[in-house]
């Protein structure tokens, strides 16, 4: 096995395989995205910036950004990145510790940093170097893994990033995402089942009773009631809330329910008439299937699930275990965003700021996606084509 | 060593992957449960909320019902007026259409170019704009330029009966008058265009419209007519002027089925402006609520939104209830030494030296007080006031306009005395103009209580559609006979009493005078009055003139039957003329 092991690294590329599905989906829906963009934007961009591409143009920009990331870092041999695993978390750490002093506030929540004229979300600068973390601690502890004080490691360390995400930058959806990313990395590292489904059933079962408490102060007295509170009061009925916090999520389940089953025509969404908030952003998914009904909203999960099923198949065949799990964090970074993504939209959440990877407008969003891309494409490019 | 650990749990971690990409996928068909179930069983209602929400309504609105008076002249009209905007994002000739509407519309570059150049969903530039204008802008087809066509109220004679047909507001409602009182048939139904706008309100073009047309408003048809309302408001002016009083009513009535031929009010105002301030008021001076206050005193209805004394004119109604109860014959005769006592109060009749010995009727010839509070004794208080009640006196007359002021009369057990001997001659209480004329009216016409009124009926513009109104009346408030003998002695009060200043040559007039002190007592100022009817014994028609304030001579038998008798003289024929014409 060994011998193995090492003599894969010297072949040629030529004989190793290139995720040309995996890519082929990437772009797909990239241009589904941008195409997207412009229909939910062109409205909105025309009204206040008396350009109608305004959106799209920089959209376009950043996804050129992007791909040249993703070529790049699909080219360098992943193992390249390992020692810029604890770098990577600090860097996380002092970008979001950045954002107290020099944070830019936008849509009520102060969650980017602006270099120069670019700006940069640190949220997603955690989660890519989450995933390049974990896989190399992992990798590191071995064994150690199976045993209790490994895997209560494993999930904690996210802990303090997932902590600063939600408390610093207000954005709890992200801190979800980073502590879904490890759970999941954990339980492919970890051989053990029963751990997991205890975790999964302590925190429904915590969520459960967040959503009683919180229900119950509700009736009493409204005032008291922070931010979320209100939200979860607004999830379980956003028509009381039309105003306030349901008004979004109103809007959004206007826009899914009055698509139907065939959609109104590409271009043809009443709701993005500056009806839906964020309708760019992260409302996209309300408008695809305002616009494209039924059909387009499944056609774009199906995608998705195509999407992760390239990544399972890419981690299941990749050349070491640090590829795979670099893999698996990427799964599930794209998995959980798009499931939390679409159940906030439908309401089966409640409301959270999360975008739809590859879909919705921001820059920042899709270049990191496409850098996590290039990752999975550079551990594809390990996996030499007779072991498939 | 580690990076060369055999990769030995490839097994484990394969399953643990593919489990991982499951427990995904059961999530997403969760999801597309979730989807379809909003999109499918959800679909309908939620179509319908964002329908709602897309839908902006316009509407256009109804022309107002006219007002027509009995001989079909037009009282009130609808002037049709456009209004000019302009859409920012559908023009395409910024600088011509500036042009063009500076020239129309009289405006300056200035005013029209920052409106023009505004980003809006739509922009008015100017309303009330003549038709004739209106369609000069739209023969040049600008795009972006929109010329909509609306109704503005128009009164033809301007202050004509302004106080009874009231005028309209911004919206076409009713604000005073028979405008107010009859706009559910004047207004009609606005329609409505339903068109799709963005969140800020901007229509959608390519989605369409639906129309709902507008139902136009009903005409009403009324019982003034403008020829004795015409004269009517001329003699009133006349009047006011060479009296210097303060202002003159006169109301001219059927007395048999309560319709008004004329309320005329001087001063009126004119119903083409009826927000304009007297010259003699600076109108930069003046606060909101002065300003507001002043022209409710303009508006006002003195026939029926004051109450006043009625005076001596209230004999009518004293004398039908003495002699409805039985308390006094035509026949009964009286000495009046000048004064009456009543307790330890010495009340003075108006001729000093007293009239002697005279019968009932010459009594009312005389309007001598002594005699009436002799005759107001003998009905007593609660008999008295059963017939006030009886009478309708008590009551509001129902007239068709807004705001008709009540009867101030003291409770029963109030009524001493001194209250009962005042009241018989028409003092201590207060009565509307209209609450007079209809009483009267009821004691003259046989005892019925007609309800007065000037809306006839109420029909589409074609004609189609009508719904004639119909007045409550209550019979026998007073007998046949009691009726005849008022008729009779009213007859003789204009043929050699008081009221001879009433009589018309050729023409059998009765009536009744009233000179009344205005509150407080003593300050100088007096109302005349006279009422008169005729024929006498079969009457067609009843008048009422009031002069508030007059200076110089103020008794109504000097100066107020002179008006009715000019008034009588010159509709008498014409109104014999009319029925020739209609039968």
């Amino acid at each position: 096995m060994a011998q193995r092991s090492s003599s894969r690294r010297g072949k040629s590329n030529s004989e190793n395989f290139m995720d040309y599905s995996l890519l082929f989906i990437v772009l797909f829906l990239l241009a589904f995205g941008l195409l997207m963009v412009y229909s939910t934007s062109y409205y909105e961009a025309n009204l206040d910036f008396g350009d109608s591409a305004y959106y799209l143009k920089k959209q376009i920009f950043a996804t050129i950004l992007g791909l040249v990331a993703m070529i790049f870092v699909a080219n360098i041999p992943y193992h390249f990145w390992e020692r810029f695993a604890v770098i990577g978390y600090i860097v996380s750490v002092v970008l979001i510790l950045l954002i107290i002093p020099f944070g830019h506030e936008a849509n009520g929540a102060k969650r980017w940093l602006y270099i120069g004229p670019i700006s940069l979300q640190p949220a997603e600068v955690a989660k890519l170097c989450m995933i390049l973390f974990l896989a190399s601690m992992i990798c590191t502890m071995g064994k150690q893994i199976r045993s209790r004080k490994g895997f209560w490691m494993v999930v904690l360390v996210p802990m303090p990033i997932a902590l600063m995400l939600w408390k610093i930058t207000q954005n709890m959806s992200s801190a979800v995402i980073v502590v879904g990313i490890a759970v999941l990395m954990l339980f492919v590292a970890c051989p053990d089942y029963k751990r997991f489904i205890l975790l999964g059933l302590a925190s429904m079962a915590g969520a459960a009773l967040i959503v009683f408490v919180i229900v119950q102060m509700g009736q009493s007295q409204t005032e008291n009631l922070n931010f979320r509170g209100a939200r979860i009061l607004a999830w379980l009925n956003p028509e009381a809330y039309a105003d306030g916090k349901g008004f979004q999520t109103l809007q959004a389940l206007y826009a899914i329910g009055s698509g139907g089953v065939l959609g109104k025509g590409l271009g043809d969404s009443m709701q993005k008439l500056g009806f839906l908030p964020e309708a760019q952003n992260d409302m996209i998914f309300s408008i695809i299937c305002e616009e494209l009904g039924l059909f387009g909203g499944y056609a774009v999960i199906i995608m998705f699930i195509l999407l992760i099923w390239r990544f399972m198949v890419i981690a299941n065949n990749a050349p070491d275990l640090f590829g795979a799990l670099l893999v698996v964090g990427v799964l599930g970074h794209i998995a959980i965003q798009v499931i939390l993504n679409i159940a906030v939209v439908t309401n089966t959440i409640p409301n959270t700021g999360i975008s739809l990877p590859f879909i919705s407008y921001g820059g920042s969003s899709v270049m990191f996606l496409l850098i996590e891309i290039g990752l999975v494409l550079s551990v594809a490019r390990g996996i030499r084509l007779k072991d498939l | 060593m580690t990076e060369e650990t055999p990769y030995l749990h490839k097994t484990y971690h394969r399953s643990k992957t593919v489990a991982a990409l499951f427990l995904c996928i059961a999530a997403f068909v969760g999801l597309m449960a979730r989807l379809a179930y909003l999109m499918i069983f959800q679909s309908e209602y939620y179509t319908m909320k964002a329908r709602e929400l897309h839908e902006r309504e316009r509407s256009i609105k109804a022309a107002r019902g006219r007002i027509i008076d009995a001989n079909g002249k037009i009282l009130a009209d609808n002037k049709t007026v456009c209004t000019i905007s302009v859409i920012h994002n559908q023009i395409t000739e910024q600088e011509e259409v500036i042009a063009v509407l500076c020239k129309e519309l009289g405006l300056s570059e200035d005013y029209v170019r920052k409106r023009v150049e505004k980003y809006s969903s739509i922009e008015k530039i100017k309303s009330n704009v003549d038709k004739s204008i209106g369609d000069a802008i739209r023969t040049y087809d600008l795009d972006g330029v929109k010329v909509d066509e609306d109704y503005k109220r128009y009164y033809p004679y301007d202050s004509l009966a302004s106080k009874v047909l009231g005028f309209t507001g911004g919206d076409n409602q009713g604000i005073i008058g028979l405008e107010v009182i009859y706009e559910e048939y004047l207004q009609g139904e606005s329609g409505t265009i339903l068109t799709v706008t963005d969140a800020k309100g901007v229509e959608v073009a390519e989605a369409g419209e639906e129309r709902i047309e507008p139902v136009d408003g009903q005409d009403l048809y009324v019982s003034l007519d403008m020829n004795i309302q015409s004269y009517a408001t001329q003699l009133a002016l006349q009047t006011m002027e060479t009296k210097e009083a303060d202002s003159v009513s006169i109301l001219v009535m059927n007395p048999g089925n309560g319709e008004i031929l004329a309320m005329a009010n001087v001063p009126e105002f004119n119903l083409n402006d009826p927000y304009a301030l007297p010259d003699t008021v600076d109108a930069g001076t003046v606060s909101e609520e002065e300003k507001q206050n002043l022209l409710n005193g303009i508006w006002r209805n003195g026939c029926i939104n004051d109450t006043y004394e009625p005076g001596s004119t209230f004999k009518i109604i004293t004398a039908a209830a003495g002699l409805e109860s039985g308390a006094v014959k035509p026949t009964d005769t009286f000495n009046c030494p000048g004064y009456i006592m009543v307790e330890d109060r010495r009340i003075r009749c108006h001729k000093v030296g007293g009239h002697g010995a005279e019968d009932f009727v010459q009594a009312t010839m005389n309007s001598c007080n002594p005699v009436f509070i002799t005759v107001g004794m003998r009905i007593g208080v609660e008999q008295y006031y059963s017939y006030f009640k009886q009478f309708g006196l008590l009551d509001r007359t129902g007239i068709d306009l807004p705001g008709e002021a009540g009867t101030i009369m003291h409770n029963v057990e109030n009524i001493g005395p001194v209250e009962l001997a005042t009241i018989s001659f028409g003092q201590s209480f207060q009565i509307t103009p209209i609450q007079l004329a209809v009483t009267a009216s009821s004691i003259i016409n046989g005892g019925r209580r007609v309800t007065p009124h000037f809306a006839v009926r109420a029909a589409d513009s074609d004609g189609s559609n009508s719904h004639v109104f119909t007045y409550p009346v209550r019979d026998n408030v007073v007998s046949a006979e009691t009726s005849e003998t008022m008729r009779y002695i009213l007859e003789q009060v204009v043929a050699e009493g008081g009221g001879k200043n009433g009589a018309v040559e050729g023409y059998r007039v009765g009536g009744k005078t009233a000179t009344s002190q205005t509150l407080p007592r003593g300050s100088g100022k007096y109302i005349a009055s006279f009422l008169g009817f005729a024929p006498a014994n079969d009457p067609q028609v009843l008048a009422v003139a009031i002069i508030n304030n007059p200076q110089g001579t103020y008794y109504g038998g000097q100066i107020a039957a002179p008006v009715v008798r000019q008034l009588f003289e010159n509709i008498l024929p014409y109104l014999e003329e009319m029925d020739y014409n209609r039968t």
